[in-house]
């Protein structure tokens, strides 16, 4: 049979298109010499040079816009445009209108390293971003060894603000956050014994935010029956799901990316499961809702961020967001970013109230930038925040929210429970 | 866990492999070249079909808002999409394989370049639908239950979709390839396409078969996969299409049967890999694969490679 259906070619697999090892080494030291020279032509340091005030007061921004993270990158550029709009329509920095670039970093680490050295180079003051854990252990050691001052508006994982002290974030940690849905899946439903827990080996932020989760779990006597193992760009689960039903689990807990989550609730529904789900900050945004559609209804998620919290600050932000998105709720991710670009902000017009920022050179501002982000305190969307003297964000109000469904399954909510 | 839930597992997980690997090696078979844009066809088959059963565009791309004026219903639109793919791989053919080939240049150059058409793909993609996820509507199978129990065994009713389909289109190829006129022509092209040539085949012709076959592939695997896990951005196909590259590679580059063996293998092996060593599935794949090749370099049903002197 092979031989009928057979459609070989002969190949020629040839040694041309390989390169003598002479000629890659001559090929190399031209470069090395080209990089040496350029590096030779240069100024003076653009470090010791005043900040450049000429198009705003620099400052950038580096999300995920493009592959299997782009919906958080998505909601975060909504947040910042928005807050870019609110403080530029306040007067900016003293007067000085803040200039903010985004960049894209695709959803992978070599995309995120190389936007951090973009915007670095650029001159700005302070970057926002990257937006996955993941991202933020290989590029925020770039900028802390450029010392630019970055603020996390989506990292969660254990470890960040421990990367170095020009390492700041607004995002709470998953060990604060992610207990107390598990409590409250174990209020709901005090019958719960069982519990399955699924989550990427290969993100940051899913292995540390899992750790967290089934010591959760385990503190409440209820060590998992299972824990599966996925990978980031995993989307069929069948595999990992029918083996943890197996174990008749009447709960399970997922710390998964947004796309990869919103998958494995619809296939775990599929394939028949029927008890109670917890999902991690990963999937805390409305975009899961065309993934899992209809099967997102009645997973419980906690959040470090409520629309209902009653405060100026997110009456402002929810005036802007509703004007701007037809009523929509905002999601986390929108309000944190909005948050860092506030932070930055109002630091910044601290700093530039006690000497102008045109007195200081890069390097300078630079620095006095980062101590000033940690000496604050701040009135946010998410509440009133401050930081430890590692950057840690301290943040007074979480919430545990389900989502509900309307009954077409096509858009729903984060309903907070009281 | 049952033997039976195991072998369903693998076969439907192979199952896509092979149905991706099938469209590789007709190019293959041909060209002698591995089409590096495969997998932006197969994106774009997802797409194609999503838009035909009345999905809309999202936010985040230049064609924002839009919806087709009409929704087909998903066996329609599926072998409809498949077409447009058909359509655009023969696109590719002409812009990023023909000139290479009319100068003879080296068959690396016609993967690179392809490799660059795909990146365009991609690209466009985005730039027109935006780089968010789309999942084609729960439901959209009809009354069809969402999944199946057999022998005790559960899958999802679209995997075993996906499984018959898969089988299927190897069939009807295989038929086709045996049985008619231009199939045989084509066979004869894949051993020589000069000697075809001179035999009154038009190689060309049958070149353009081959890429017009393997994009309705693509573009019907594409479908498949958006219905069964959802969009998840213009990038989607990528991690389909290294994995369909190993199946390639492992079936015998040029094998019909090959590609879909080569599937059905490495899914079987992704799906017999224990619940707890389940985030290495990959690893445990792609040491398979490297074991075979070890024992049996031209893969399962490959001929041993001509060497030239």
């Amino acid at each position: 049979m092979t031989g009928i259906f057979r459609l070989q070619r002969r190949t020629e697999l040839s040694a041309r298109t390989g390169l003598g090892g002479r000629r890659l080494s001559a090929l190399s030291l031209a470069l090395l010499g080209s990089a040496l020279a350029l590096g030779g032509c240069g100024g003076p340091d653009p470090e010791q040079l005043p900040v450049n005030l000429s198009q705003g007061v620099p400052l950038g921004a580096v999300l995920a816009m493009s592959g299997n993270a782009n919906v958080y990158g998505q909601d975060q550029n909504t947040g910042l445009s928005l807050a870019l709009a609110e403080l530029n329509g306040k007067g900016g920095i003293n007067g000085k209108p803040l200039a903010l670039k985004i960049e894209d970093s695709g959803s992978d680490e070599p995309g995120a390293n190389a936007a951090f050295t973009l915007q670095i180079n650029r001159g700005v003051l302070a970057l926002i971003g990257p937006t996955l854990s993941q991202q933020a252990f290989s590029a925020d050691p770039i900028a802390q060894r450029r010392r630019v001052p970055v603020v996390a508006p989506s990292n969660t994982a254990t470890g960040i603000p421990e990367i170095g002290h020009f390492i700041s974030r607004v995002s709470a940690q998953s060990s604060v956050i992610a207990p107390l849905s598990i409590a409250r899946a174990l209020q709901l439903n005090p019958g719960i014994r069982r519990a399955a827990v699924f989550y990427a080996q290969d993100d940051a932020y899913s292995s540390a935010e899992t750790t967290i989760f089934q010591q959760a779990l385990t503190a409440k006597g209820l060590k998992p029956v299972t824990v599966q193992r996925t990978q980031l760009n995993d989307q069929d689960f069948q595999t990992q799901i029918t083996a943890a039903l197996q174990q008749k689990p009447d709960l399970v807990v997922l710390s998964l990316q947004a796309v990869d989550g919103g998958n494995m609730i619809r296939q775990l529904r599929e394939l028949g499961y029927k008890g109670a789900i917890v999902v991690g900050n990963g999937m805390n945004t409305p975009n899961i809702y065309p993934i899992c559609q209809k099967y997102c209804d009645g997973i419980l998620i906690a959040q470090a961020y409520s629309p209902e919290l009653k405060s100026p600050a997110n009456s402002a932000f929810l005036r802007r967001f509703q004007a701007s998105q037809g009523g929509a709720i905002p999601p986390q991710l929108t309000a944190q970013a909005w948050t860092a670009l506030q932070v930055l902000a109002e630091a910044l017009q601290r700093l530039d109230r006690r000497q102008s920022l045109q007195q200081r050179n890069l390097a300078e501002a630079r620095q006095a930038l980062m101590a000033e982000i940690l000496s604050g305190t701040y009135q946010t969307p998410l509440g009133e925040i401050r930081f430890t003297p590692e950057g840690e964000v301290i943040q007074k109000n979480f919430f545990v929210a389900q989502v509900r469904m309307d009954p077409s399954g096509k858009s729903g909510r984060f309903a907070l429970l009281p | 866990m049952d033997l039976i839930q195991l072998l369903l597992n693998g076969l439907s997980l192979g199952a896509v492999y092979a149905l991706f690997a099938l469209g590789y090696t007709l190019v293959f078979s041909v060209l002698g070249v591995i089409n590096f844009s495969h997998g932006a066809v197969f994106t774009l088959g997802a797409y194609f079909t999503y838009l035909l059963i009345g999905g809309q565009a999202g936010a985040n791309g230049l064609l924002a808002g839009l919806q087709l004026p009409f929704a087909l219903p998903f066996a329609l639109a599926l072998p409809l999409a498949g077409l447009a793919s058909a359509l655009v791989a023969l696109l590719i053919e002409r812009v990023a394989f023909r000139p290479l080939r009319r100068r003879g240049a080296d068959s690396l150059l016609a993967l690179i370049s392809s490799l660059g058409a795909g990146v365009i793909l991609v690209n466009l993609i985005q730039l027109l639908m935006g780089a968010e996820s789309y999942a084609i509507p729960i439901g959209t199978l009809g009354a069809l239950p969402a999944a199946l129990s057999l022998g005790g065994a559960q899958v999802r009713t679209v995997q075993v979709l996906l499984l018959a389909i898969s089988v299927l289109l190897l069939v009807v190829l295989s038929v086709w390839l045996e049985g008619s006129r231009s199939g045989k022509a084509l066979q004869a092209v894949s051993e020589d396409p000069v000697t075809a040539q001179l035999l009154g085949i038009d190689s060309d012709a049958m070149i353009r078969l081959a890429f017009g076959i393997s994009g309705f592939l693509a573009g019907v695997s594409g479908g498949l996969v958006g219905l069964s896990v959802s969009i998840a951005g213009p990038y989607f196909g990528i991690s389909y299409g290294l994995k369909a590259l190993g199946v390639l590679v492992l079936g015998g580059l040029g094998s019909v049967p090959g590609a879909m063996l080569g599937g059905l293998i490495i899914g079987l092996a992704e799906a017999f890999v224990p619940a707890a060593w389940s985030g290495w599935k990959d690893a445990v794949a792609y040491g398979f694969l490297f074991l075979i090749l070890v024992l049996r370099p031209q893969g399962l049903l490959g001929k041993p490679q001509a060497t030239k002197v």
